[in-house]
């Protein structure tokens, strides 16, 4: 299994593309974000390798983020519960 | 077809779409095999103004498997650029072109190659040229020496070219999938109707081949050029591949591309995406490896088109109808390789693991003087199933072996029907769907006088 904190993940897909993208399968509707995010229009275009993460199993809290040619998936519930917010998804616990 | 449109996903994505894969010594320079794989299948040659061309996003493989593992030990990799001079036309070319450079032509495509051995990737060359499609007179008017200049010799040995040709398959697409028709034989069909003369669809019709010429000693396991046929050293596995990047973000007009490089399309042997997997499967056969398909063997063992044969030819192969073993001869040809000592002077043996890919044995010399694109079957131990040449009569090899003719090569015991030598493609294609030299299919129809009227 391999290791990487919800903060450590977005601090190096911000890095490594200034701007990340992290899609989740519906589009953001009525997001009931948490605390801290703020949703706002895009302010630039897509990088050229965007950095992309989806949420793969919600009830087993697993994330998978590709970068590059690279796909690592990850159990962390603390993101997954955050991205399916954004998304508006009411089944969130 | 051999693999034009075989499967649900690829029938949506031409560009991916692995129509044709070739591999042969060639017969024209015998120290060298020639590897062939066709994509943008069923192009009609007037399609502008955005003619046809690779896909900048996918990534184009050729396998090689030489210690029989199923397993490719080389890989050679081709991607493509696309280039506009002149964004304010419409227009792919604004005047006559004359050259690769030629100030006229407005959209063009430039490709790498690159090999990769083990762990290793090594670069072979960088912005090659594609020729442009055949526009008509006005446009493209030494249409062959645009395509000869597109013929590039790399530093370490290899030559490429990709690019625009015609396409060398052929079939009586019309018949062929109305219920397993041949004109010649509609009176003995279970729908019955006059008999006709069979329709080559596809001899107006281009396709765009990436094609390269490798020394043999390049290729084999031990870096030799075999002589003996009956050495394993001597057989190749060969295949080609598609492969898309997993995710695609769409921005607008944009389109970016994310994660690794998920196979879409792949091609062995002909025809066995096409008739051999049935629908429900194909797509999945398309995403693995040969070194995947022993999940495909029983359609190979039974396979459905040698169960319909005697239902639509009704009272025409009794013996075929009445058999009911596993068919070990096309798992055989198709999936191992033919072992020694059962065509007498020839083995294309990779050993057990099932896998499709072509089998080449490279030890067998090319057949220069009248080559019988019936191959193996005829006696002409150069043509497929040992490789694949762009002018074998792959639908009426398959057909016969289909409807048993090979079963005696594995089962002494078995008759073949009468009806085995009435099944063929009835097809003979012109002379002009192919040339003697490097890339070997023939010039590319030109969008003007195709058709004709």
């Amino acid at each position: 299994m391999e290791r990487l904190s919800r903060r450590s993940f977005v601090k190096i897909a911000g890095a490594a593309t200034g701007a990340a993208a992290l899609a989740a399968a519906p589009p953001i509707a009525r997001a009931a974000v948490e605390e801290g995010a703020e949703r706002t229009n895009p302010t630039a275009r897509v990088p050229e390798e965007p950095v992309v993460a989806y949420v793969r199993d919600a009830k087993r809290g697993e994330v998978t983020v590709t970068s590059g040619t690279a796909e690592h998936t990850y159990r962390d519930r603390v993101l997954v519960k955050r991205l399916l917010r954004a998304a508006g998804r009411k089944d969130v616990s | 077809m051999s693999s034009h449109r075989e499967a649900p996903s690829i029938s949506q994505d031409p560009v991916a779409d692995n129509a044709d894969t070739y591999a042969f010594v060639s017969p024209d320079d015998p120290s060298t095999v020639t590897i062939i794989t066709n994509y943008v299948p069923l192009q009609g040659p007037p399609g502008g103004p955005n003619f046809f061309e690779f896909g900048d996003d996918v990534l184009y493989s050729i396998y090689i498997d030489n210690d029989g593992d199923a397993l490719p030990e080389i890989e050679y990799q081709f991607r493509f650029r696309t280039t506009l001079q002149n964004e304010d036309t419409f227009l792919y070319n604004t005047g006559p072109i004359g050259s690769l450079s030629d100030p006229n032509w407005n959209k063009r495509q430039l490709y790498s190659v690159s090999v990769v051995r083990g762990q290793g990737s090594k670069s072979l060359g960088q912005d090659l040229a594609c020729p442009p499609c055949n526009i008509g007179p006005r446009s493209t008017p030494n249409y062959d020496s645009l395509a000869a200049a597109a013929v590039h010799h790399l530093p370490t040995g290899e030559t490429v070219f990709a690019g625009q040709r015609n396409d060398g398959f052929f079939v009586d697409l019309g018949a062929i999938f109305d219920l397993g028709d041949i004109r010649e034989l509609n009176p003995a069909h279970l729908i019955p109707s006059a008999a006709g003369t069979s329709v080559d669809p596809l001899k107006t019709l281009n396709i765009h081949a990436i094609a390269i010429k490798v020394p043999i000693q390049m290729l084999t396991r031990d870096g030799s050029v075999p002589s003996d046929v009956a050495a394993a050293t001597s057989v190749l596995g060969i295949w080609g591949g598609a492969s898309r990047r997993k995710v695609q973000v769409r921005d607008g007009y944009e389109t970016r591309n994310a994660g690794p490089w998920v196979q879409v399309s792949r091609l062995g042997n002909p025809l066995f995406n096409e008739v051999i997997v049935p629908v429900g499967d194909k797509d999945r056969w398309n995403a693995v490896d040969p070194i995947d398909d022993i999940g495909f063997e029983k359609y190979v063992n039974q396979p459905e088109l040698g169960r319909l044969l005697p239902v639509l030819y009704p009272g025409a192969f009794p013996n075929l109808a009445a058999y009911t073993k596993n068919r070990a001869d096309l798992h055989a040809i198709l999936l191992t390789g033919i072992p020694n000592g059962v065509v007498p002077g020839f083995q294309n043996f990779t050993g057990p693991n099932p896998a499709d890919m072509l089998r080449l044995n490279v030890a067998v010399p090319p057949t220069v003087n009248n080559p019988n694109p019936i191959g193996l079957v005829a006696g002409d131990a150069a043509g497929f199933p040992n490789g694949r040449r762009v002018f074998d009569d792959i639908v009426s090899i398959e057909l016969k072996a289909i409807a048993g003719a090979t079963i005696p090569l594995v089962d002494p015991t078995y008759t073949p029907d009468a009806a085995v030598g009435l099944v063929s493609s009835y097809l003979t294609p012109g002379a002009d769907r192919y040339q003697s030299t490097f890339p070997y299919l023939g010039t590319p129809h030109d969008g003007y006088d195709t058709p004709s009227s």
